[in-house]
């Protein structure tokens, strides 16, 4: 199986056998997928909101404009013309440092919450919070998520 | 050489003398021989150096700091989980194998190696070329590789696509521990950075 690492600001959209990684911390991972198509998606985006939308060269850094376009490349690979059928799931948004960064990770998830509501997409599970970073797995064959906080055992949602 | 690369050009030479420095205040602080290399620097899009450790499930203790000053940078130091407890029973100048979990006394480890190399990076800024930093607590956690890495990349990047990254790995010859340094520039460091370029310590680099 493939095997593909999400670096931050970064969408990789894919259809199966293949595998979805990354590591989260203050950031948000959104997991769309497709069950119909089996096509699978994965935004690693690390603020939430992008300063002037039209003037963004790196979409992915942002939730508004990363999900957006998410969901367009989900769409365009599964070719398919409507998101109706979607389903999201959120994992990330942690507080790792104490002192710093303290409300990124909760204004990330915010944002990935109400843009993935106001696109009609729902959001079928999430694990969000604490002050542990995540690992993430996402089986693009199956939509199962494999997602473990640090000093955790793992969790497949 | 076109200004960007005289700039890049420009940190090396400081990350090298940095490192220099913090090599010889390390192996006094645990009594024993370190060495200390400049591994690679380059210009990398936020997404490409992140992917480097994303999904690695390597446990690392890593100590952010902030240099603070006239040119800002950040400075991300990170070890192994079983080697910071090596590096905390030689700082305690005890019996390697006494420490065998990452308690209170390892973090405080941790934390005093972070500052001691961010203290000579700052040295080398202010006794080379005149320019007044300071650096700030380190702040230490324990997390995935990933995680760690991609913290620092969110405390150092804001409006940044692109980052000048240098790792550095050091080695405490006699435990075979690796440890890596990391140094990103932050946007308001360019102008001091340009007038450490004209200055004579710089030019005998050239």
């Amino acid at each position: 199986m493939r095997i593909i690492a999400v670096g931050i600001a970064e969408i990789k959209v894919v259809q199966p056998p293949a595998l979805l990684r990354t590591n989260l911390g203050s950031c948000i991972a959104v997991c769309l997928y497709d069950p119909a198509t089996a096509t699978g998606g994965l935004l690693h985006f690390m603020m939430p909101q992008a300063p002037n939308a039209s003037a963004v060269c790196k979409v992915a850094k942002y939730g508004d404009t990363g999900i957006n376009e998410l969901v367009e490349e989900v769409k365009r690979v599964a070719h398919v013309k409507s998101c109706s059928g979607f389903v999201a799931k959120i994992f990330g948004g942690a507080r790792v440092l104490q002192n710093i960064n303290s409300e990124i990770g909760s204004n990330n998830e915010e944002a990935a919450r109400r843009i993935l509501k106001e696109l009609g997409i729902p959001i079928t599970t999430s694990q969000t919070g604490g002050d542990r970073g995540y690992k993430i797995e996402f089986d693009v064959g199956t939509g199962i998520i494999r997602c473990q906080r640090f000093g955790e055992e793992a969790k497949e949602y | 050489m076109s200004s960007p690369e005289k700039l890049q050009k420009a940190i090396k030479v400081i990350a090298q003398l940095s490192i220099d420095t913090a090599s010889r205040t390390f192996s006094k602080l645990i009594k024993s021989g370190a060495t200390i290399d400049l591994e690679r620097a380059f210009m990398a899009d936020i997404s490409e150096v992140t992917r480097i450790f994303s999904g690695s499930e390597d446990e690392v203790v890593g100590a952010y700091v902030d240099l603070v000053g006239e040119a800002p940078f950040t400075f991300l130091f990170f070890v192994s989980a079983p080697d910071s407890l090596t590096l905390t029973d030689l700082m305690l100048r005890r019996e390697v194998g006494t420490t065998r979990e990452f308690d209170l006394y390892a973090k405080s480890a941790v934390q005093e190696i972070g500052n001691v190399l961010a203290s000579a990076i700052v040295n080398v800024f202010s006794r080379d070329f005149g320019i007044a930093m300071k650096p700030t607590p380190p702040a230490v956690t324990r997390d995935y590789v990933g995680t760690v890495f991609e913290e620092y990349i969110v405390k150092s990047a804001g409006e940044l696509n692109e980052l000048f990254v240098m790792e550095s790995r050091f080695c405490v010859v006699q435990f075979d521990i690796k440890c890596h340094m990391f140094i990103v520039p932050l946007p308001g460091s360019d102008e001091i950075l340009q007038s450490v370029l004209e200055s004579p310590n710089m030019k005998e680099y050239y």
